[in-house]
């Protein structure tokens, strides 16, 4: 016996809490760096790392290690909760911009960039990028300009119903692409 | 990745202990097992023994198991147990110190020459005489309330875990004596027993007089299985040791039917103290 995964694995099924101790303390950091990675070092991560702890403790029994390391489940569940986060930001994001363009008297310039960190502002900004030109223009003046569905179409020269469409597939797209560059980030 | 791995932010590891121990309490298993009684235990022993018994064949019987014994004695043994069981509950000072294997060696060796179903039927009645009168006890029965059997005092509760624990010690001697797998009690029956493995264990470690850990670490780990922190008597300048193993290699060593080696169980702390404890939990065995 040692400190392998599948006996740290029993240990933490049998209720061992110097088990989930030794787990964090082998695995904290790469943890740790896995969140940080996606939604940037700060409380984001650390809220990331104690979900991956508590759901680790908590059901000891999804991990299996007869289908891999423990550092890689751990690692692989630090990436979903991580862009569970994400995903979460953005539609937070998503419902605050509808919640400014409904209010006249405040019309924030940027309030996407006012919340999110750097690092996720990037992410989100290097994937609008690689949206398809018409889907592109249509986000960057509803979610960066403020206008409403109605503005947007007639600034665009398209039916409301259009810009409607195009926003829908372009936020579909969006959380694919961040979903995919988040779960591939190193 | 792991060269860069940033530093974990001061406070994170003791805020995700603290999170993690609020969403489940240090030292219950997972998955968890179904709570039974322990007179529900000792039925489903006594259940698997009997079924153990039904597909044996009639050289099996004669075959050598423990001791003296050959499979027919050693349940002729069993038999003599359930008896002395009976009068410990009607209140028989007579069994109170009596020896374990003198007091039921006659009902082993009357075995002798009888037919082996014969044998199995009185054994059989003879539990469900011991379960009846359990059940007679009722619900209202004091649960703290203690008998004396063998040399043992403690609560009726703890003893039919005792007689569980037997019966499936025993019937695994059977199982070994006639070249079948060795069984493991369901998870439920299993918990009960490493409970209470647990909880004598302290004394065990004092009444052996072996040096030692101050505080036990003991992790059973499969179904059934927990964990405990233990204080033990030995004096306060001993450590902490921390044991993990298996839950039915430690049962199994608390019956005195492995060793400590081919347990193999992981330790951290003092390996002296670890192996005082080790070698004092098979004198728990009744035999």
């Amino acid at each position: 016996m040692g400190g392998t995964d599948a006996l740290l694995a029993a240990r933490l099924a049998a209720g061992d809490d110097h088990a989930l101790a030794e787990v964090f303390d082998r695995f904290g950091p790469a943890v740790y760096g896995a969140a940080a990675c996606v939604v940037g070092a700060g409380g984001g991560a650390q809220d990331v790392v104690q979900d991956v702890f508590v759901e680790l403790w908590s059901h000891p029994d999804r991990y299996d290690p007869d289908a891999g390391s423990l550092r890689g489940y751990l690692m692989l569940l630090a990436r979903h909760r991580a862009v569970d986060a994400m995903r979460s930001e953005l539609r937070r994001i998503a419902r605050q911009e509808r919640h400014y363009r409904l209010t006249i008297d405040e019309s924030p310039p940027s309030p996407g960039e006012q919340v999110l960190s750097a690092h996720m502002a990037s992410e989100v900004r290097t994937a609008i990028q690689r949206l398809p030109a018409a889907q592109r223009q249509v986000i960057e003046l509803a979610y960066f300009e403020g206008m409403t569905c109605r503005e947007v179409a007639s600034a665009v020269g398209i039916p409301e119903g259009t810009v409607k469409s195009r926003l829908r597939l372009a936020l579909a797209k969006l959380e694919t692409v961040l979903d995919r560059q988040l779960l591939e980030a190193p | 990745m792991t060269a860069t791995q940033p530093d974990v932010p001061t406070g994170l590891r003791a805020r995700v202990l603290e999170a993690s121990q609020r969403a489940r309490a240090a030292g219950e298993p997972v998955p968890a097992v179904p709570a039974i009684s322990p007179a529900e235990a000792f039925s489903r022993a006594a259940d698997a023994l009997y079924r153990t018994l039904s597909a044996l064949d009639s050289a099996a019987w004669a075959r050598p198991a423990i001791r003296d014994l050959d499979v027919q004695g050693l349940v002729g043994h069993l038999t003599g147990v359930e008896d002395d069981v009976q009068r410990c509950l009607a209140g028989d000072p007579a069994v109170k110190l009596a020896d374990h294997v003198e007091s039921t060696q006659a009902a082993a060796t009357r075995q002798a020459g009888h037919d082996p179903a014969q044998t199995h039927g009185e054994w059989r009645d003879a539990v469900s005489r011991t379960v009846s009168l359990v059940a007679a006890r009722g619900d209202d029965d004091d649960p703290e309330a203690c008998v004396a059997l063998h040399g043992m005092y403690l609560p009726l509760r703890a003893l039919l875990i005792v007689r569980a624990f037997e019966l499936w010690i025993h019937e695994n001697d059977i199982r070994l004596a006639s070249g079948l797998p060795l069984a493991v009690p369901e998870p439920a029956v299993l918990r009960l027993m490493t409970r209470l493995a647990a909880r004598l264990l302290p004394v065990a470690v004092a009444g052996a007089g072996l040096p030692g850990p101050r505080r036990l670490h003991l992790v059973l780990t499969g179904p059934g299985g927990g964990t405990w922190d233990l204080d033990m008597t030995d004096p306060a300048d001993a450590g902490e040791v921390s044991i993990v193993a298996d839950a039915v290699g430690f049962c199994r060593l608390v019956a005195d039917r492995t060793t400590p080696a081919e347990l193999d169980p992981y330790i951290t702390g003092d390996h002296g103290q670890a192996a005082g404890v080790l070698t004092a939990v098979a004198t728990l065995a009744l035999d």
